[in-house]
């Protein structure tokens, strides 16, 4: 049992990060804010709290606060010049801000180490800190479905327009949305960095931005099983797909595809539609049934 | 409940006068009527009147405030709620959900509260689910309520909206074409509805093609043809006015 939990720890820590970063991206589709800005909070976590860590001798757990802070502020920041946009403009958007910040990383050199990053890191982060994290984020993801913030979010998902006529804050809550992606962006990035040994400006580009994109679109975009079902897809299918390992981005490219065709609200989200309409189709019988039974 | 009034109201897109000069008033307590041929500017009106329209020229105003210049998000606050004529649920909802978004402008919990699932919001989400539900039961849709909005025949779309209207809680409220595609059972079952919320206190705005339906429930009637208020005054004395059969039937005959 320990040596079976040994062999699969990396795999199971990484997809706890996944999925730390795969809510932080969820929050803001729920929205109806299609930002990728995920990997630039990200980014600024895993920096914030390898520096103070490893120049300033700061505790991991205070550095990983600093992290959320720092995610957090540069969420709301970034919702200011970003209110008046929407769709596609709000994507183009948030992925220059994310080359912005990379590209920032490989020039303030004397800060972050240029090219070759911040490469003497203590991993001072475990399973349980990652198991604990991921618990708290996915309690206020279910809270905020539980509550009205959840049903402004999907309000203003669904029509902006009608959201505003019943008076949702369209400004408020896509601020607030970026908020909670930065916050939880920044939590994972800090808790990465104290997890990996060592991290540099590409691990937080274009690539990063689609891996977590992509979970979403597997997943789902507005259950809290979503992302879990994507990160773990995500996670599972090289290892299932060992043989195609050559083939691994066409594997991949193959499932999307397939996904998008026949569940294009993601796999978790579509599974739970799917249920909930056939259940309503029995329930729509019922009552046509019983509205000709009385005369 | 304070009044709405329009003064002098015109919306201009390019060269097209949609509105010109437009001055009506919806008191409280009463049903007022809207009707016009197609292409009128009623549409138009109640976008100007939410916000979601900018006014080329005149005021709207709510009791002595000038909301003219508000946009929808503020105009909903202020007391005045709508439906669409091209029904616009969220469809991913059910019916109940789509109710319970109603009464946004209501909710007191704080976001924070939200987000750690407080006890203030749970106590407050049960409260409001026991109020959409009464409303559900008042326009007979209690069966319906776990059902996806977007799956329903339009007449129960329709009533989804009403009652997410409603839900808001209004002094005024602009019905863009409800009892549209009904038949007269229906469309009867929900002028009670009608009537029950104007003795409440309420200021309905009824945009109808429905004559007989307008003259059942309105005390008065303005005519809009080509964005011009062509007549105002009693259903009956409305209907036998000149300008107003040109223009119905004058598009029939030119
Ligand atoms: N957003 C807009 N941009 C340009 N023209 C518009 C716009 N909205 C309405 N119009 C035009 O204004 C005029 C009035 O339209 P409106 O929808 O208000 O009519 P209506 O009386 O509601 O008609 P119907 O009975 O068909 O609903 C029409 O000529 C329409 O084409
Ligand atoms: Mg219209």
């Amino acid at each position: 049992m320990m040596s079976y939990y040994q062999a699969y720890q990396p795999i199971i820590d990484f997809f706890l990060l996944n999925l730390g970063f795969a809510y932080s991206q969820q929050v803001a589709l729920r929205a109806g804010v299609f930002s990728v800005a995920t990997a630039g909070f990200g980014a600024l976590g895993a920096y914030a709290s390898a520096i103070l860590v490893t120049r300033m001798g700061i505790s991991p757990a205070l550095a990983i606060a600093t992290a959320t802070l720092v995610g957090t502020a540069v969420g709301f920041l970034l919702s200011v010049p970003l209110a008046r946009l929407r769709g596609v403009f709000q994507a183009i958007a948030t992925l220059a801000f994310v080359e912005v910040i990379v590209s920032f990383l490989y020039y303030a050199e004397g800060i972050t180490g240029g090219a070759i990053g911040i490469n003497n890191i203590p991993r001072m982060v475990s399973t349980p800190a990652l198991l604990a994290a991921v618990a708290a984020v996915m309690y206020v993801t279910w809270a905020i479905g539980r509550s009205g913030v959840g049903r402004a979010f999907d309000a203003l998902r669904q029509d902006e327009t009608v959201a505003a006529c019943l008076g949702v804050s369209i400004r408020n809550y896509h601020a607030l949305a970026f908020v909670l992606s930065g916050a939880i962006g920044g939590l994972f990035g800090g808790l990465q960095s104290l997890y990996v040994f060592s991290i540099e400006p590409g691990q937080f580009g274009f690539g990063f931005m689609v891996a977590i994109l992509t979970a979403i679109v597997l997943g789902g975009r507005g259950t809290l099983i979503g992302p879990v079902a994507g990160c773990a897809i995500l996670a599972l299918l090289p290892e299932i797909a060992r043989p195609l390992a050559e083939n691994r981005p066409l594997v991949n490219g193959v499932i999307l595809i397939a996904v998008i065709i026949y569940l294009p609200q993601g796999v978790g989200d579509g599974l739970l539609l799917q249920w909930r309409n056939r259940r309503s189709a029995r329930r729509a019988r019922a009552i046509e049934e019983a509205s000709r039974a009385v005369p | 409940m304070p009044s709405l009034r329009l003064e002098n109201v015109s919306k201009r897109f390019g060269g097209l006068t949609a509105v010109g000069d437009v001055s009506l008033t919806v008191p409280e307590g009463t049903i007022t009527g809207l009707i016009g041929p197609n292409g009128a500017g009623k549409s138009t009106v109640v976008n100007l009147i939410t916000g979601m329209l900018k006014l080329t020229e005149g005021r709207i105003v709510l009791g002595d405030e000038d909301i003219g210049e508000i946009g929808p998000e503020e105009v909903v606050r202020k007391g005045i709620a709508r439906t669409f004529q091209n029904i616009r649920l969220l469809p991913e909802a059910t019916v109940l959900e789509n109710v319970l978004i109603g009464f946004h402008r209501h909710e007191t919990a704080s976001i924070l509260a939200g987000l750690l699932n407080l006890p203030s919001v749970w106590r407050e989400g049960k409260a409001l689910r026991k109020q959409a539900e009464a409303l559900l039961e008042r326009f007979r849709m209690s069966d319906y309520a776990d059902l996806p909005a977007g799956g329903l025949a339009y007449g129960h779309q329709r009533r989804v909206e009403m009652m997410r209207a409603v839900a808001s809680g209004p002094d005024v409220l602009l019905l863009d074409e409800p009892v549209a595609g009904m038949n007269d059972v229906e469309a009867d079952e929900l002028g009670v509805i009608f009537k029950d919320l104007a003795a409440s206190g309420m200021g309905l705005l009824l945009i109808e093609h429905n004559v007989r339906f307008v003259t059942k429930l309105c005390p008065v009637v303005h005519v809009l043809n080509t964005g011009r208020m062509i007549a105002s005054g009693p259903a009956e004395e409305v209907m036998r006015d000149p300008a107003v059969i040109t223009a119905y039937l004058g598009k029939g005959q030119a």
